[in-house]
């Protein structure tokens, strides 16, 4: 008999060991269950044998008492099966939950290194998060509408001759917006809108300026907005003449205090009656990018042939934007309104983030911040090289007491995974106060930047920018502690010859590779650097000091004529020439800092007739005859204008277009033309001033002609120069009331100011690559001392027994030196050939500074061999200070 | 023969085979056999529900399955109780003689008139 005592053997031997390896190649469930019920089986015939039966009887027998032997065998293989999936899943995690916790102990333990390897994480991760912020508020999200990624500007460019280097757009017909609109398959919706400065007299009298915009009815639901208080325009708003009005809520808690009862009261733009019939909130906005928001909301009529008007659509689903363009293209080219256009247009679409004015610095910044990560990675993978070497001994003893090596890989991947995530907490701090500092600093030219938010997709991004480096770094690691067997390690004295020779040469392409990063930032901040200081240093060629740019706004009700808004203009022009603290007025088509376009193509006589049709944009200004004196802008030869009518066409030229036309010869006499339709009479050169970048700093030549503007000035500006000292705005605000009481305050604005801020955005993105640069740069001096600091350490012995047999300091000192210089000279010629290529990025944000500079790629590779020495100052030292005695002795 | 006392069985089977691993570490045909003996060949065990209700009680974390070498030199996989199943084993003991004795009153207990 069996005794059920003694038949399971407490003492029992473990099964084969391979069999427990062979579950790792998939569920051994099934084997099991099989091996069970077999051995049952095989153990209950065997009982039954022993009390006669015979062996197939028997067999029979046990099978037969198992009842539903399949039924049975299908269950245990479910139970067992499920089981042992959840036992591996928690087995991972077990094993996770180990790693995690010896990792930080083993952080923990070298708390110095730690700390080190973290903030450069923290350092370069942060720097991305906060480009990316941005990136991903202005590029990635540029307008706050539904459907975001379906929604296109929509305009018109010229087909050829657009020399401008700037995009054109011009602005469609009302007509064909219209037209657009009832035929265009390819939008969901289009949207037509444009906004100006008016007058706005309330119901209590009080006069103020404020910024109107004109759009349809179904604006509103493009948007998605709903209205604060009341409703938005209707069709039958605009059929009746569209005398209604909606608030924007910032304008309507500062002027109305929030008070609902504005519903149904009047106000007064431009002299026309309005009723107040809702409030829209602040979130509703028009499409610009830049631009400030508006005050009030009125209907715009397609009918009432506005001009200026911009357009944005959303495309249907699954409709490309080449598609949607061909389309609207179609539309115009079959219509009457193209027979009517001398000049060839063509219809353009454009997602809202290319027309994003930061876009090209963000590419550029994006990329800066791309390479101090590099760095970054680069330092802290050197950290963790250094330390494998130094744990070298540690890790061969647990791969002697049985770690596998998959086993020691893990822990050093969840060690720099470690990292990783306090590099992305400390990333994620560091990057929200970056983008704090980088929105305070932000130039009144970008005022977009304020809407840069830290989201839930960058935080993802900054994560995942945490987990690739650490995964990166920590198998750079782990590859180099593998490739060294733990026979090799355990043997002491071996361990420093056998690790040293890889090692060193990985170590030296780190920082060899920093060197070179460093120097492609240096070489591309200097080169903006040198940019920023031509633009503040150029002689702009008139003197801005003291020069007011006055526009009036003159509705189109009361001055419908240029004549009489001309007429109008030089009144007032005359009534402040006599106040107090001007010293001179002149009236112009444009004032500084903005450029005034004709189209057409330029001929100069004699030379052959353009080709028909073509339609360049030509700079000119449109003056008067003192704008020089005003301006300050000296004639260097001939007379200035001296006819106000026009009649004798004649005009100035800058000494830039009379070089490149006439050069070494007088332009005086000559004379020119801008075709449009081929009948242009020539119009005479009197007189050559001088350079004047009265298009902004930034523009790329000064204007090269000025025409007398005579009567049809579309929107003319007054330009006053003020004494010195002497503030004229309040004046000229009062001396306009005195003209004419119902019109708004004017625009003024101060130009040398205007200037300054157009040279703003280039020298906000100058700073911003600066200081990328110098954290780029201190990493990489960080990781070059890191390197040199070590090699000294390892060779201390070495350098004692040189020292011991004659060795002079200086000698050792030069040898330390020339290991750092040798990497940084390395770096600098591959940084060299990477910058030459990479200035493409700045291609069109240098301003009198060619992209190969050659200063500017001399002063990176300087202050790089600089911060390298520096780097390799304290090594140095350290291996002058060596102790022969001590160090033979030591080990 | 799935009849009262079988199905009666089937709810106890759990508690016996904890109390029989209670003593040493078994194999299935093992514990079989001691539940046999014991109740001298009376219960006879529906050998078809043994081993779902082993696996059952080892994926609860009652028993602890291993392979291991009995002393015939064979291969067979061994249960051992866990300190859960231990726990679980004076719970259900506990439960299942309160349950009896009731019963058993019932049995014995005549009306009186």
């Amino acid at each position: 008999m069996l005794d059920p005592q003694q038949t399971p053997a407490p003492n029992a031997q473990r099964a084969a060991t391979w069999r427990r390896y062979l579950r790792f190649w998939g569920p051994r469930a099934e084997a099991d269950v099989d091996d069970e019920l077999a051995f049952h089986i095989d153990m209950r015939s065997r009982e039954y044998m022993e009390r006669g039966m015979t062996e197939a009887d028997a067999r029979r027998a046990a099978t037969a008492r198992l009842g539903d032997l399949a039924a049975a065998r299908t269950e245990c293989i479910a139970i067992t099966s499920r089981r042992e999936r959840r036992m591996t899943r928690a087995q991972l995690v077990d094993a996770f939950v180990q790693d995690v916790r010896f990792g930080w102990r083993t952080l923990g333990r070298q708390k110095g290194w730690s700390i080190v390897a973290g903030v450069t994480l923290a350092l370069g991760i942060g720097a991305n998060t906060a480009v990316f912020s941005v990136v991903n508020s202005l590029l990635l999200h540029p307008l706050p509408y539904p459907e975001a990624g379906r929604i296109a500007f929509v305009y018109q460019e010229p087909t050829e001759g657009n020399s401008t280097g700037m995009r054109v757009f011009v602005n469609p017909d009302p007509e064909l917006v219209a037209l657009w609109r009832a035929n265009a398959r390819s939008f969901e919706a289009l949207e037509p809108y444009v906004s100006s400065d008016q007058a706005l007299r309330a119901s209590d009298g009080t006069q103020s300026t404020v910024r109107s915009a004109w759009v349809l009815p179904s604006f509103a639901a493009f948007t998605g907005t709903r209205p604060l208080i009341g409703r938005v325009f209707t069709g039958d708003d605009v059929a009746q003449g569209g005398h209604v009005v909606v608030l924007s809520e910032p304008f309507w808690r500062s002027r109305y205090g929030g008070d609902s009862t504005v519903l149904g009261k009047s106000v007064t733009l431009d002299r026309k009656v309005f009723t107040v019939v809702g409030v829209m909130p602040a979130a509703y906005r028009l499409p610009r990018l830049s631009d400030a928001v508006s005050d009030v909301w009125v209907p715009l009529d397609l009918r009432a042939k506005q001009r200026g008007l911009s357009v944005i659509g959303r495309r249907r689903p699954n409709v490309t934007m080449a598609d949607a363009a061909r389309e609207l293209n179609a539309i115009y080219t079959r219509s009457d309104l193209a027979k009517g256009d001398h000049g060839e247009f063509r219809t353009k679409l454009s997602a809202p983030s290319e027309l994003v004015s930061f876009r090209q610095s963000l590419v550029l910044l994006s990329s800066a911040v791309g390479l101090v990560l590099l760095i970054a990675c680069g330092n802290v993978a050197h950290l963790l090289l250094a330390r494998t070497a130094a744990r070298q001994r540690e890790l061969a003893i647990r791969a002697a007491l049985g770690a596998s090596r998959v086993r020691i890989v893990r822990q050093l991947l969840t060690e720099s995974l470690l990292l990783g995530l306090a590099g992305c907490i400390g990333g994620a701090l560091v990057g929200w106060l970056g983008l704090h500092a980088l929105v305070a600093m932000r130039p009144d030219s970008l005022p977009e930047l304020a809407e840069a938010r830290i989201d839930r997709a960058t935080l993802l991004v900054t994560a995942a920018l945490a987990a690739v480096t650490g995964l990166v770094v920590g198998a750079l690691g782990a590859m180099h502690a593998l490739r060294h067997s733990a026979h090799d390690a355990l043997k002491a004295g071996a361990l420093s010859l056998s690790q040293t020779r890889g090692q060193r040469r990985l170590r030296s392409l780190l920082v060899v590779s920093e060197m070179a990063v460093s120097t492609v930032l240096l070489v591309g901040a200097t080169l903006l650097v040198r940019s920023i200081v031509h633009l503040q240093t150029i002689d702009p060629g008139f003197d801005p000091r003291g020069l007011y740019a006055v526009q009036v706004n003159l509705p189109r009700t009361t001055y419908p004529t240029p004549a009489a808004r001309r007429t109008f203009t030089q009144q007032l022009a005359d009534r402040i020439r006599t106040a107090p603290g001007v010293r001179a007025v002149t009236i112009a088509a444009g004032a500084p800092p903005s450029r005034s376009f004709t189209i057409g193509a330029l001929q100069v006589e004699g030379t052959p007739d353009p080709k028909p049709g073509t339609t360049g944009f030509v700079d000119y200004n449109g003056v008067s005859p003192d704008f020089f004196r005003t301006m300050g802008i000296k004639l260097l030869e001939g007379t200035t204008l001296t006819d106000t009518t026009r009649q004798a066409r004649q005009a100035l030229v800058n000494a830039g277009f009379a070089k490149k036309y006439w050069p070494g010869q007088s332009a005086l006499g000559r004379r020119f033309r801008v075709v449009y339709d081929g009948k242009e009479e020539w119009t005479t050169i009197v007189g050559v001033v001088a350079d004047a970048f009265t298009g902004g700093l930034t523009s790329e030549a000064s204007t090269p002609m000025y025409y007398t503007s005579g009567q049809d000035l579309f929107e003319p500006v007054l330009i006053v120069r003020a004494a010195a000292g002497a503030d004229p705005i309040a004046n000229v605000r009062a001396l306009m009331t005195q003209a004419d009481a119902s019109l708004g305050p004017p625009t003024i604005s101060n130009i040398e100011s205007a200037l300054q801020r157009s040279v703003a955005g280039p020298r906000f993105t100058m700073l911003l690559l600066v200081v990328f640069t110098m954290l780029a740069l201190v990493l990489a001096a960080v990781g070059l001392y890191g390197v040199m600091a070590y090699a000294v350490a390892q060779q201390t012995r070495e350098i004692g027994i040189r020292i011991a047999l004659g060795a002079t300091r200086s000698t050792i000192a030069k040898t330390v030196l020339r290991r750092g210089v040798a990497m940084a000279f390395a770096g600098a010629v591959v940084g060299v050939l990477g910058a030459r290529w990479g200035s493409k990025l700045l291609e069109n944000m240098l301003y009198g500074v060619q992209r190969t500079d050659s200063a500017s790629f001399s002063i990176g590779v300087l202050v790089l061999m600089l911060t390298a020495v520096a780097a390799c100052l304290v090594p140095m030292r350290r291996a002058v200070s060596v102790d022969p005695l001590v160090s033979i002795k030591a080990d | 023969m799935p009849d009262a006392t079988t199905d009666f069985l089937k709810g106890t089977l759990d508690l016996m085979v904890l109390k029989t691993l209670s003593w040493a570490p078994a194999h299935g045909y093992g514990i079989a056999r001691w539940i046999e003996q014991c109740t001298g060949d009376v219960l006879q065990v529906e050998e078809g529900s043994l081993y779902p209700a082993l696996h059952k009680l080892e994926e609860r974390g009652l028993i602890l399955a291993e392979w291991g070498i009995t002393e015939h030199n064979r291969r067979a996989k061994f249960y051992r109780l866990t300190a859960a199943g231990k726990k679980q084993l004076a719970l259900s003991r506990d439960y299942w003689a309160r349950f009896a004795g009731a019963v058993f009153k019932v049995l014995e207990t005549a009306p009186t008139r």
